[in-house]
């Protein structure tokens, strides 16, 4: 009794106190989810007959495996993230560089900037559709008005242009977060060092080469881990906007963890994909923390 | 190379910073802008090194204006307060970085870099990062990248103000004598006076955007232009008393002092009289050219005391004795002034009155 009141009235019972709530939230909706996925994914689960549900090994990554349209999905899934990070980053650093000019009317921009990352996907990928619809859709009535091309072009029904509208609208939508990371950190760079590039002769390309960039290495370096990792995982844009088609043309690991889960009934299997999708995400961030000696620069 | 400023103005939007600047900095010879935080230094360093633009009037380099000029086209060298040193970069690179940019080949660029780390002793550090230096070795480091280009004119913009004290009196000697070695027109931004007065050939005293004094560290020091420049300068400053003057001499409260001849003769004018605590001396007894006052404070600076006597009119006025004058709190105290070392200076325009000699 006396050892529960000193516990109770010490600092750290307090403290303890306080986390209580969070440690217990995240405990049933995080922690939970993630072990029952990784146990689901050892498991054969049918939801219409969860009595039938038991103990499979590693059959389903098996299946997994030898599934011609998982690895087709693991390609999609590269290639959909490389080219949306890629021009998210470049365009990113870009409009953050104009942004950061004292130029006038920016601060309009400026808070124009955050329209796309506050829409819900639901309303932007019904939008794009219209959009990008062949017959009725503005980009299409615009280019061909303009004379750019002479044939409607089919965005969302060839393979290539459909993955190519997937990557636009995850560039539309994400390149803000990238502008306010990057902005963010341009506003702390030392003037004095431009400065001092400018009187060591360095012009335009050179300053953003040896003063700009190696500024936003870090941030950068968060801003493509964080949006590599959301990016692989990303389900409702592609969902919503191509259902993964046509065919499996666009088909990424999340649809195919969806499909496999919802479509043919196999929980088990899409289990096994988020499982397979968690540890390489894992390991490809160790990797590139490692390379690019996150952290370990002294500042 | 010689810099010549004329009628220099600087505005931000509608605030004017620089009024009106004229300004010859001789070829080699080291030159300080001197003045409060504020009045325009290094607004004025930054034009000069062509980081500014000019709202109004001309720089001249040599027989050139350079007003059009880009910073890297004008054979400058800046050391920033700061120090602006590239955090990603070696000491090595920092310091070749200028001569990089350039072109230069890369045993030459090895040459240099190596002369003047040499000469600066951070041959050491050559492989390091800035943020593994300490404070002055950053300094070095800073102005190594500036020497490394051998520059026509060298601008520094208060390089000294990160250090602390006692490095801060070795580098004044250094810089000096950089300077010396270096063969390039100085221009040295600083509000500290015993810098100025101990590094410079010159100095302009600048305050609010204007230039109040120009002049060697010695006429600036005894021939203060105005009460600004009278006030700025000198360590413990000079101590001013309002008066009013009436036949060769001045009157202020129950007492009056003498007066030294003046260059145009004044009567019932009213004036400021100005004396350096080291310019006041203690009489043995009251008489007619003195003041007495009482003792209010005394501080031991080290090799001198400085006396605080209040005045009857309860001005204070401060004295610096020898550290072995007997003084005692609350005695009393007959301050004599010597009429050659008074500055006086008209009551509404600051301006100094000058005595005939
Ligand atoms: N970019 C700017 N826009 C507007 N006002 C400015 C700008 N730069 C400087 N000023 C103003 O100009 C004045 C002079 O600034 P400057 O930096 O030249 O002062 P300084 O003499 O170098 O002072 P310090 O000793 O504190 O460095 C200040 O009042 C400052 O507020
Ligand atoms: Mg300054």
């Amino acid at each position: 009794m006396r050892r529960l009141h000193a516990l109770l009235s010490s600092d750290r019972a307090v403290g303890l106190l306080f986390i209580a709530p969070f440690v217990v939230t995240a405990i049933v909706f995080m922690v939970y989810p993630v072990v029952e996925a990784i146990r689901m994914a050892f498991y054969s689960y049918n939801p219409l007959r969860p009595d039938l549900s038991a103990f499979v090994g590693i059959a389903n990554f098996e299946f997994l495996f030898s599934d011609p349209l998982f690895w087709d999905s693991l390609w999609q899934a590269t290639v959909w993230t490389l080219l949306s990070i890629l021009f998210q980053t470049i365009l990113g650093v870009g409009i953050a560089m104009l942004l950061h000019r004292a130029l006038f009317g920016m601060a309009f921009f400026r808070g124009l900037l955050l329209f796309p990352y506050i829409v819900p996907t639901v309303v932007i990928a019904l939008i794009w559709r219209w959009i990008f619809n062949p017959e009725i859709g503005v980009v299409n009535y615009s280019l061909l008005a303009s004379g750019i091309i002479r044939e409607p072009v089919y965005w969302l029904s060839t393979p290539t242009m459909a993955m190519a509208s997937t990557i636009m609208l995850n560039v539309w939508k994400y390149t803000p977060f990238v502008v306010i990371c990057v902005l963010a950190r341009l506003q702390t760079v030392p003037l004095e060092l431009y400065d001092a590039a400018k009187v060591d002769g360095a012009g335009f390309i050179r300053r953003f080469i040896d003063v700009t960039l190696p500024q936003l290495r870090e941030v950068l370096i968060v801003v493509i881990v964080f949006r590599t990792i959301w990016t692989f995982n990303k389900f409702e844009e592609i969902y919503l906007l191509t259902k993964g088609g046509p065919g499996t043309s666009t088909f990424n690991l999340a649809v195919y963890s969806f499909e496999q889960s919802m479509a043919s009934l196999r929980l088990g299997v899409g289990a096994a994909t988020g499982v397979v999708m968690m540890i390489m995400l894992l390991i490809g961030s160790i990797v590139y923390l490692r390379i690019t000696k996150f952290g370990e620069e002294v500042r | 190379m010689e810099v010549r400023l004329e009628r220099i103005n600087k505005r931000f939007g509608a605030v004017q910073i620089l009024k009106d600047i004229d300004l010859v900095f001789p070829s080699r010879k080291f030159v300080t802008l001197l003045g409060p935080s504020g009045c325009g230094k290094t607004t004025l360093l930054r034009m000069i090194a062509g980081l500014e633009d000019i709202t109004a009037g001309k720089i001249w380099f040599g027989e050139r204006v350079v007003n059009e000029l880009a910073p890297r086209d004008r054979n400058i060298a800046m050391v920033f307060q700061s120090y602006a040193l590239y955090p990603q970069m070696t000491v090595r690179r920092n310091l070749g970085y200028g001569l990089r940019v350039r072109g230069t080949p890369v045993s030459e660029i090895d040459t240099a870099v190596e002369r003047v780390a040499r000469i600066l002793e951070i041959d050491h550090l050559l492989e390091r990062k800035p943020a593994q230096l300490s404070g002055g070795q950053r300094q070095r480091v800073a102005l190594g990248r500036a020497m490394v280009r051998k520059p026509d004119i060298f601008l520094m913009d208060e390089p000294l103000s990160n250090l602390d004290a006692k490095l801060r009196v070795t580098m004044r000697g250094e810089l000096r004598r950089f300077h010396l070695d270096l063969n390039a027109t100085t221009i040295y931004v600083t509000h500290d006076q015993l810098e100025a007065m101990t590094m410079s050939d010159l100095i302009a005293v600048m305050h609010h955007g204007v230039v109040q004094q120009y002049g060697t560290p010695a006429e600036i020091y005894s021939k203060p232009a105005n009460l600004f420049v009278a006030g700025f300068i000198g360590s413990p400053p000079m101590n001013f008393l309002e008066g009013e003057i009436s036949n060769r001499r001045f009157l202020v409260g129950d007492g009056s002092l003498p007066l030294p001849a003046l260059q145009v003769e004044a009567n019932a004018q009213k004036a400021v009289l100005g004396v350096r605590p080291q310019d006041l001396s203690r009489a043995p007894a009251a008489g007619q050219d003195t003041i007495t006052g009482t003792i209010s404070l005394v501080e031991l600076l080290g090799s001198e005391k400085l006396v605080e006597v209040q005045l009857q009119n309860r001005k204070r006025m401060s004295i610096q004795l020898r550290a072995d004058a007997f003084v005692e709190m609350g005695a009393l105290f007959h301050l004599r002034f010597d009429p050659q070392r008074l500055h006086l200076f008209d009551k509404e325009s600051g301006n100094i009155i000058p005595a005939s000699n």
